[in-house]
């Protein structure tokens, strides 16, 4: 009797115990099931604050979406990495397709209507204005412009400058305008030559700016007139324009070509030790800055090429001789030539073979 | 058989013939050319004077170091160590000489001491003859020996920085063409004052040491 009642009452125990069970499975079921298939049908969370959390998902199974997930891969926000390199744990840099699209845009299309513009001003320049001529004729008396070690500074940073512009442009624009005429393989050794030697000079341009700096600050401050000369536009309006030893656009040039060429160069070292700044951001912004201070400087460069060349008669003896003829000096740089005057520093010029303004002839032309 | 393996293999072969030639030939017609006999009383040693000489203009007197000395001091080494160096010790080039004629190896450069020597030889080079064109006494004294000497060792710098890649065989063919003409060019102009240096100062040196004086 006793064993039939301990029988039935287990038998009631368990009915109970599988009735809580079903009940409690059944309550269940739901989020269970919602947590495998929801990731079908849950909506896209846009919320800055979860997409910016530096974690995929967080189980197998997946408590975000696939979405999700591969948006923040797209928007690079970093995962998480057990190696030194921690720019691994971003698996796209996305703002590196910025990066491109403003190198290959607006820095290329602009740079070259930059350096075109420049190029066609001054043929239609010389066109019409010709060679700005020694007006009164050459004196045969000369006034030292330029030290020797000015003219070897000068002509180290030129012959620099030259050699890194065209390497670098080869490797800005090589690609649209060498390929479609020489083809890809002839194209890929230019471009592997002038990527070394652009890197190899790199350093060198930095020390010769350096250079430049020291050689050339004294006389290009700010001084008295320097305004007066620009109101004027060099003498192109209201008459002749007085200057002192650099007028306003010889010093614009300086200040130009020192701080863009630090820039150049800093920008540079930059890319060319990229592990000093390991932010791929930065590197991307140091190119982006190389590219539009190249630009900038190679446009002013050409202007100045072509003054110190054909441009105006008498320029270039100052850079190869280190003297300009007096006349030269009295109708460019008034102020300085009664400076050199009072200084007593006004010389005969020597025969051609003498060294000394040796492409001055005795008398005018 | 392709432009590397002839410039490389045939070129270099006969290039380094020449070379080799060439300065002894220059070498021997110099030491033939004798010494004239000097009868006066030796007051010191001749050949105590050329060592002392030889060793004392390795370095520019202080009077010297105003007037541009300083310049010549300063680019001088710069290009003439950071050219030996990378002559000697740049990884291509000891393959080279190890593989076509020493058969055995040595430590070679790093890069970035690679990149520094570079950097020395090519600017100092590029700043002597800047001011060889600029200083109007040096430009007088010129001649296109000089100027060729000058040119054509820059060129092989340069074509030798632009196959630094290693990936292009023409820049290396064109680097090595360029030295090969260097080797073949060298005992006939003034790239011989690599040896003859010694010789002209050991000379003046020696006249002077026999008089007791070491200048």
């Amino acid at each position: 009797m006793s064993t039939q009642r301990k029988h039935r009452s287990f038998g009631l125990r368990a009915i109970c115990a599988l009735a809580v069970l079903a009940v409690f499975l059944m309550l269940n079921m739901p989020q269970a099931s919602a947590q495998t298939s929801g990731r079908d049908v849950r909506p896209p969370d846009i919320n800055s604050t979860t997409l910016a959390e530096p974690s995929g998902p967080s189980n197998a199974l997946g408590d975000k979406s696939d979405s999700d997930f591969w948006r923040q891969i797209r928007r690079a926000n970093p995962g998480k990495v057990t190696i030194p390199d921690r720019q691994a744990a971003v698996l796209i840099q996305s703002d590196g397709q910025n990066w491109r699209a403003v190198r290959t845009g607006p820095i290329k299309v602009y740079g070259s209507w930059i350096l075109a513009a420049v190029v066609v001003i001054l043929t239609v320049f010389f066109a019409i204005r010709g060679r700005i001529r020694i007006q009164s004729g050459r004196s045969g008396r000369v006034i030292m412009r330029f030290t020797l070690n000015q003219r070897i500074v000068h002509w180290f940073i030129a012959v620099l400058f030259i050699f890194m512009a065209l390497t670098g442009l080869i490797i800005l624009y090589g690609r649209d305008v060498l390929i479609p005429l020489i083809g890809k393989p002839a194209f890929s050794v230019i471009a592997s030559a002038s990527k070394q030697g652009h890197d190899l000079f790199g350093p060198l341009f930095l020390l010769a700016t350096l250079a430049l700096f020291v050689s050339f600050v004294k006389g290009n401050l700010p001084q008295r007139g320097d305004l007066k000369w620009i109101l004027k536009g060099g003498g192109f309006f209201g008459g002749h324009a007085s200057s002192h030893r650099y007028n306003a656009g010889e010093k614009l040039w300086f200040w130009w070509a020192v701080l863009f060429g630090l820039l150049l160069s800093l920008s540079g070292l930059t890319m060319l030790f990229p592990t000093v700044i390991p932010e791929l951001g930065n590197l991307q912004l140091a190119n982006l800055l190389h590219g539009i201070a190249a630009i900038l400087v190679i446009a002013f460069a050409i202007g100045h090429i072509y003054l110190g060349t054909i441009g105006m008669e008498g320029a270039l003896e100052a850079m190869t001789d280190g003297y300009v003829d007096e006349n030269w000096a009295r109708e460019h740089h008034d102020l300085w030539h009664e400076e050199m005057r009072r200084k007593g520093e006004i010389e005969p010029a020597l025969p051609p073979s003498g060294g000394r303004g040796m492409s001055a002839p005795a008398s005018g032309e | 058989m392709s432009f590397l393996g002839f410039v490389e293999g045939p070129l270099f072969t006969v290039a380094a013939v020449v070379f080799v030639l060439g300065v002894i030939w220059k070498l021997a017609g110099i030491l033939f050319l004798g010494i004239r006999p000097d009868y006066a009383t030796p007051r010191g040693s001749a050949l105590g004077g050329a060592v002392i000489t030889n060793i004392r203009h390795l370095f520019p007197r202080r009077i010297f170091l105003a007037n541009g000395g300083l310049f010549h001091f300063l680019t001088g080494y710069a290009f003439h160590i950071g050219l030996f160096i990378l002559l000697i010790f740049a990884l291509p080039h000891m393959t080279f000489l190890k593989d076509r004629i020493f058969g055995f190896g040595w430590p070679a450069l790093p890069r970035w001491a690679f990149i520094v020597m570079a950097e020395l030889a090519l600017g100092g080079l590029l700043l002597l003859w800047i001011r060889r064109l600029s200083d109007p006494v040096q430009r007088l004294v010129s001649e296109p020996a000089d100027h060729i000497s000058t040119g054509l060792t820059l060129l092989v710098m340069l074509t030798g920085c632009f196959a630094l890649q290693i990936s292009h065989d023409v820049l290396r063919a064109i680097h090595m063409l360029l030295a090969d003409l260097w080797l073949i060019y060298f005992p006939f102009g003034r790239l011989m004052h690599s040896f003859t240096f010694l010789f002209s100062r050991g000379m003046t040196g020696a006249a002077y040491g026999r008089r007791g004086v070491a200048p």
